[in-house]
């Protein structure tokens, strides 16, 4: 990990959102997708706790973050900050996602949600890179992506023009209900699922437990090394000391700057 | 050379008046980057307890207006399991290590300082009292440490209930006093749930410095260490003058290391 000064050299709006591109090569340079980022916002010492924010772009200079519309002071000033101004960040935090050598077909799957319900900064965006680098390397790449509007959705001209996208709308679960079958990108999984040599996620606790039900129901078993998902917590320190961010896996109590945010799957919902 | 423990055979000789935190840099084994064991004149380590715990549920961090409330619940492996991946360690580093004791596991206590007195790469403890704790209890608790250790043995005492608390850990056997934990506060999650424990990061910094200043005034005769809140190099000469013989770091290793990083070396001058 590694503390920078990174220049904010462009601003574009998305809906109510921004996003802000930061150049910093060194930090750019080793970043990967779903690793995250702590981003200093405000004046003086407040707010005082950075802000999480996983990449959406990145190339050998400049990384590119997303802020949502959302109500945050840290996001509310980030929202304001000046082109040139510059941005103190801490990154790169834990594990990112990594598509083994031999897959071919790359199957990434998103919800949209809000922070309080996906966990901080947390959205299909950070699978951006991902999804570029795998088209990249020419890999066959599949997005689905559910969100509960339309204006909600990834546009489709961010994405490599090979990549295959579905979109789905369906209304916001509601934490410990059970899901409804078939709607948002569940509707796509008996047919990608089968095609997939490894899926990336980013959403929900929930979205990922509905993404291994449906994987146990198509493939029959969910192995380890299938599918790999971001998951949500609130980093403090990013480096292990503070245990701010432990998370139950299936495995015990881990923290998650250190075991993840990308995990297996089968790390989170176990074996069975 | 900054002695904590001026009365004790065991000297804690400090080379730097700035310490990490208790579980500032884990044990000794996660470092923010560009923070080393040579910026500090001591490490305290994260509460211990003799069996592990597993701590408090996931969701322990909430923010509050410059500041924020963790809640680990002395999430540790346990005195073996710490003793067995990081005495080794300790040992080789250049800088003394003091092994906290976690306030929710008092029965622990004597067993975890009786087995310390013969550990080499421990120069001493920090006792963790909780808030609300009486005088009687804080003159049991540092007896009982006394009387398992000739180590040096530092009290870290709820700022809010300094004054109050000191005398007795001083009689008891104190060699110096942390001051201390922040009040008890509570905030709300991301996730809308509440949390409720100590007040940390800057937030908490008044409350430190009017117990250093409420402490030093009674005149005891053990060096006062400042804990709490410490973010900037005016914090940190503010506790000096108050009566503080050294600090305390943590949030700000975490949340700003290159910060904590011009503070220490300002105070080097
Ligand atoms: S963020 Fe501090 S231990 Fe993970």
């Amino acid at each position: 990990m590694i503390q920078i000064t990174a220049t904010l050299i462009e601003r574009r709006s998305l809906g109510a959102g921004q996003e802000l591109r930061l150049r910093a090569p060194a930090l750019a340079r080793s970043l990967t997708a779903g690793q995250a980022v702590l981003v200093q916002t405000g004046c003086g010492l407040a707010p005082y706790l950075r802000r999480v924010f996983y990449p959406i772009a990145l190339d050998d200079e400049s990384w590119t973050l997303r802020v949502p519309a959302d109500g945050d002071w840290g996001h509310a000033w980030l929202r304001t900050v000046a082109i040139g101004a510059t941005l103190d960040c801490l990154g790169s935090v834990g594990n990112g996602f990594s598509v083994p050598a031999g897959s071919r077909n790359v199957l990434c799957l998103g919800e949209d949600a809000p922070a309080s319900v996906a966990g901080p900064g947390i959205s299909a965006w950070a699978l951006l890179p991902a999804i570029v680098q795998a088209a990249s390397e020419g890999r066959a790449v599949a997005f689905a992506l559910e969100a509960a509007l339309a204006r909600d959705l990834i546009p489709s001209q961010r994405l490599p023009a090979a990549v295959e996208y579905h979109t789905a709308i369906r209304p916001p679960r509601i934490p410990d209900r059970p899901a409804s079958p078939g709607v948002g990108v569940a509707q796509f999984l008996p047919e990608l699922l089968p095609w997939a040599d490894v899926v990336l996620a980013a959403g929900s606790l929930a979205f990922y437990s509905e993404l291994a039900t449906a994987v146990r129901a198509v493939r029959y078993e969910l192995g380890r090394g299938f599918a790999q998902i971001l998951y949500p917590a609130a980093f403090l320190c990013g480096v292990g000391a503070c245990q701010a961010c432990v998370a139950d896996l299936a495995t015990g109590r881990h923290r998650i700057c250190q075991r993840g945010p990308v995990l297996d799957l089968v790390d989170v919902v176990g074996e069975a | 050379m900054i002695e904590l423990a001026p009365h004790n055979k065991h000297s804690l000789a400090l080379a730097a008046p700035v310490m990490a935190g208790s579980g500032a840099v884990g044990y000794a084994d996660a470092w923010p980057p560009g923070i080393s064991a040579t910026m500090f004149g001591a490490l305290v380590t994260p509460p211990v307890s003799w069996r592990p715990r597993r701590g408090h549920s996931p969701g322990r961090l909430a923010e509050t207006p410059a500041g924020f409330i963790l809640t680990t619940g002395d999430h540790n492996p346990g005195f073996r399991r710490v003793m067995d991946d990081h005495a080794l360690e300790w040992r080789r580093l250049a800088v003394p290590i003091l092994m906290a004791l976690a306030g929710s596991t008092v029965e622990d206590w004597d067993r975890i300082a009786g087995r310390l007195e013969e550990e080499p790469g421990v120069a001493g403890l920090e006792l963790h009292v909780t808030a609300g704790a009486r005088p009687v209890d804080v003159a049991n608790w540092v007896g009982v440490v006394r009387r398992a250790t000739t180590l040096p043995l530092l009290v870290k005492l709820p700022s809010s209930q300094a004054a109050t608390l000191a005398p007795a850990a001083v009689g008891a056997g104190a060699d110096a006093l942390v001051i201390g934990s922040g009040p008890l506060a509570a905030a709300v999650r991301q996730d809308g749930a509440r949390l409720t424990g100590p007040l940390a990061g800057p937030a908490a910094f008044p409350f430190t410095l009017v117990g250093v200043a409420a402490v030093a005034e009674l005149g005891l005769s053990v060096p006062i260490v400042a804990g709490g809140g410490i973010c900037r190099l005016e914090d940190a000469q503010a506790c000096f003058r108050a009566g503080a013989m050294a600090i305390q770091l943590r949030s700000l290793l975490w949340v700003d290391p290159a910060a904590a990083v011009r503070l220490v070396e300002a105070l080097r001058g």
